[in-house]
């Protein structure tokens, strides 16, 4: 009864209580596309979003449910929806809200499929993205323009790790009455909640720390439901007539939640990117943990930057928790436990450098994912970007020395080791 | 919809369909520092099931403007007012908190006649303590943060809800925090004040029903037994959850009210 719980109970226990009849003490697995109708009116009832309810799991699932609950506690958000994956969130979000004729402004330094869904994707359906620099609200607020429907950001860039002064952000929108709308898969809501900052919709690539083990892919909209919609004409596709549904205004009858109302009755009913509940059970179990690992990735990354920033065979490490990091004193403010478990890091010696290094490392996994609960390591030059040159790179942001590490959980002198394995093969090379 | 009503904005929630004076009305009167959203579940239900249904957003509530009334009179006498400006009799009043007791007020002033009253987690009084009525004046928002938190049963707490994907903390939050920031003072010291619950109570003279909350500390469940002893044949069931049942427990709720209408007539 009004017990307030904390965070980390809440990783283990929001959005599941057992229920009365089997006890079942872990999440159900709802494995079902469908719920039989106890009566018509019941059926009806589901249909015109009179009560809450499951009806179909394109739409809704139980298992999926109570991942969004949990989300949405652990955000503190009027309401969440998983989906599919982190992209399917994002462009959930952004056709929820904008249509044909209208503007997004968008950082300029982001992860490649947010870049390229605004780039290049959303200008064919008429929806154009100016990018800005994500360290500069000012630059921020001078782009956006009176058709702008949304601004978007990473809290913490991939891979580049810029910070978005999320606050200073957010005063900007809201007085001009735009969603600021965040990708905060690299802080997850242990180290940084972007409701308390200001900020109104957030969304998450789940696949990544949040689900935390590499075995799920999986994204969410996690609603702020402290944005007011009212503006009809700005927003007429929350406010507005709806084409359904005897032409209700979801702002008028869903208040907070209109959003993910709008999302449900037109993103998840007419593109379906649903989440399998069996995925969903995976997620909310790394979730469980995760106020435990986030201590532990940062721990070990702040371990690993000391041990990086001293060796001999690395060139330059980056990363916000450092003071030479251009945005160190606002990741500080905004990011007090640590700014994620992402590093980069340059070899000395280059491209083929990093090549050796990567191919010579044993413990560390050399793939393309981040936020595994292993250290995962990639070499942009000779992977993602082995067919730019050096200029080519470096006009977008990287180096052809740059490794990504995502820095794991294992034991933190064993990671040293292999990776002092990589830096023997780099020193043979270069001799 | 939106009325002009008294030189305001009114905003007047009616389930997603459009108001028909010719079918029997509904009136959901909301609670403290509330507005339609806290009534959605019941608002939709009920407009399709064919009543006409009306949510208003009292004056500085949700999208309504105007001046927040400054006692359960007020109150009563706004919501008499607007009923005859929209040419609605024999209504059946359904309150939540303080909306019980603007509910039991509307019937004693009420010129033409109820058709029944419902009392959603009501009771006769609802004395406020002092630290959440200054609360409410210094700090509105922290004030509404910690009604929500008290308001809801384990399910609050739990993230536990019907509604797939929603959170009774964040909705509930943000429901409160769309009012004029002077709205809950206001609404907080009209509950306090009031004090003609018992006659208003034992003057009640058509169908009554009452749904009481197992676990609400807002509206304590002793206080609310007392409270439906003083109204002749009131009909009582108790609820396993908090003070915001018809979220915590919507089609429970709905189907305990839908049953009590189709006795009526
Ligand atoms: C910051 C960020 N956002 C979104 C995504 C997309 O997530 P998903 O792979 O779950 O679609 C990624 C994936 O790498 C990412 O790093």
């Amino acid at each position: 009864m009004s017990e307030n719980y904390k965070f980390d109970t809440l990783s283990l226990h929001a959005g599941h209580i057992p229920d009365k009849e089997t006890g079942s003490r872990a999440v159900p697995i709802y494995q079902t596309t469908s719920y039989v109708f106890n009566s018509t009116e019941e059926a009806a009832s589901l249909y015109n979003m009179e009560v809450g309810g499951h009806l179909y799991t394109r739409i809704s699932n139980p298992t999926v449910a109570a991942l969004e609950q949990r989300l949405a506690a652990l955000e503190g958000g009027a309401s969440a929806l998983a989906c599919s994956s982190g992209m399917a969130a994002m462009h959930l979000v952004v056709s929820a809200i904008c249509s044909s004729g209208d503007h997004i402004v968008a950082s300029s330094k982001m992860y490649g499929a947010n870049i390229n869904l605004l780039q290049h994707t959303m200008p064919r359906f008429g929806v154009k993205t100016d990018f800005v620099n994500p360290n500069d609200p000012e630059a921020i607020n001078r782009a956006i323009k009176p058709n702008t429907k949304l601004v978007f950001g990473e809290v913490i860039g991939n891979p580049g790790l810029d910070i978005m002064d999320v606050p200073e952000i957010a005063k900007i929108c809201n007085s001009k009455n735009i969603p600021l709308v965040l990708d905060a898969t690299f802080n997850t809501p242990y180290l940084m909640q972007p409701f308390k900052h200001g900020a109104n919709i957030i969304v998450h690539s789940l696949t990544k720390w949040l689900g935390g083990h590499g075995i799920a892919i999986g994204g969410a909209v996690v609603n702020g439901g402290n944005f007011d919609w009212g503006d009809k004409d700005k927003f007429p596709t929350i406010s507005g007539p709806h084409f359904a549904l005897g032409g209700i205004s979801f702002w008028e009858e869903f208040g907070p939640s209109a959003l993910i109302a709008k999302i449900r009755a037109e993103g998840m009913y007419n593109f379906g990117p649903s989440l399998s509940p069996t995925n969903a059970f995976h997620l909310m179990q790394g979730i469980e943990t995760l106020p435990l690992r986030m201590k532990k990735h940062i721990e070990n990354t702040h371990s690993i930057l000391d041990f990086l920033v001293n060796h001999e065979m690395v060139e330059w490490v980056k990363h916000p928790d450092l003071e030479t990091h251009p945005d160190h004193e606002v990741a500080k403010r905004i990011l007090p436990k640590g700014s994620g478990s992402i590093v980069a890091f340059g070899i000395k010696g280059g491209r083929e450098a990093g090549k050796a290094f990567i191919e010579s490392v044993q413990l560390a996994s050399h793939l393309a994912n981040v936020g595994d609960a292993k250290t995962l390591l990639i070499h942009p030059g000779s992977t993602t970007h082995s067919h730019l040159s050096s200029e080519a790179m470096k006009e977008g942001g990287l180096t052809d020395d740059m490794i990504r590490l995502s820095v794991g959980l294992e034991d933190i002198n064993d990671i040293k080791k292999d990776f002092e394995r990589g830096f023997k093969a780099v020193k043979k090379l270069n001799k | 919809m939106i009325i002009n009503f008294k030189d305001a904005k009114t905003y007047i929630g009616t389930g997603g369909k459009s108001l028909d004076n010719t079918k029997k009305t509904l009136c959901f009167l909301h609670g403290s520092g509330q507005n339609h959203l806290s009534f959605v579940q019941q608002a939709r239900f009920f407009a399709y099931k064919g009543y006409s249904v009306i949510v208003p957003d009292m004056p500085a509530h949700g999208f309504s403007d105007g001046n927040p009334c400054k006692s359960i009179k007020e109150n009563a006498e706004w919501i008499n007012d607007l009923l005859v400006d929209l040419k609605l009799n024999d209504v059946v009043v359904i309150g939540h908190s303080q909306g019980c007791l603007v509910a039991l007020e509307l019937n004693r002033i009420l010129k033409s006649s109820l058709e029944a009253l419902i009392f959603v987690a009501g009771s006769n009084e609802i004395p406020v303590n002092q630290f959440l009525l200054d609360l409410s004046k210094e700090k509105p928002q922290k004030a509404c943060q910690m009604m929500v938190t008290w308001g809801h049963g384990i399910d609050g707490d739990m993230s536990i809800n019907k509604w797939p994907g929603h959170s009774h903390y964040g909705e509930g939050n943000n429901i409160m925090c769309m009012n004029k920031p002077t709205a809950l003072k206001y609404d907080l010291h009209s509950c306090n004040d009031y004090s003609d619950g018992i006659d208003a109570a034992k003057n009640i003279k058509v169908p009554a029903l009452a749904v009481l909350a197992k676990n609400d500390q807002m509206t304590p469940l002793k206080s609310g037994l007392k409270f439906v002893e003083l109204i002749k044949n009131c009909e009582t069931h108790i609820l396993d959850c908090g003070h915001f049942l018809p979220s915590e427990r919507p089609m429970e709720l709905n189907s305990i009210i839908n049953s009590f209408l189709s006795k009526l007539k």
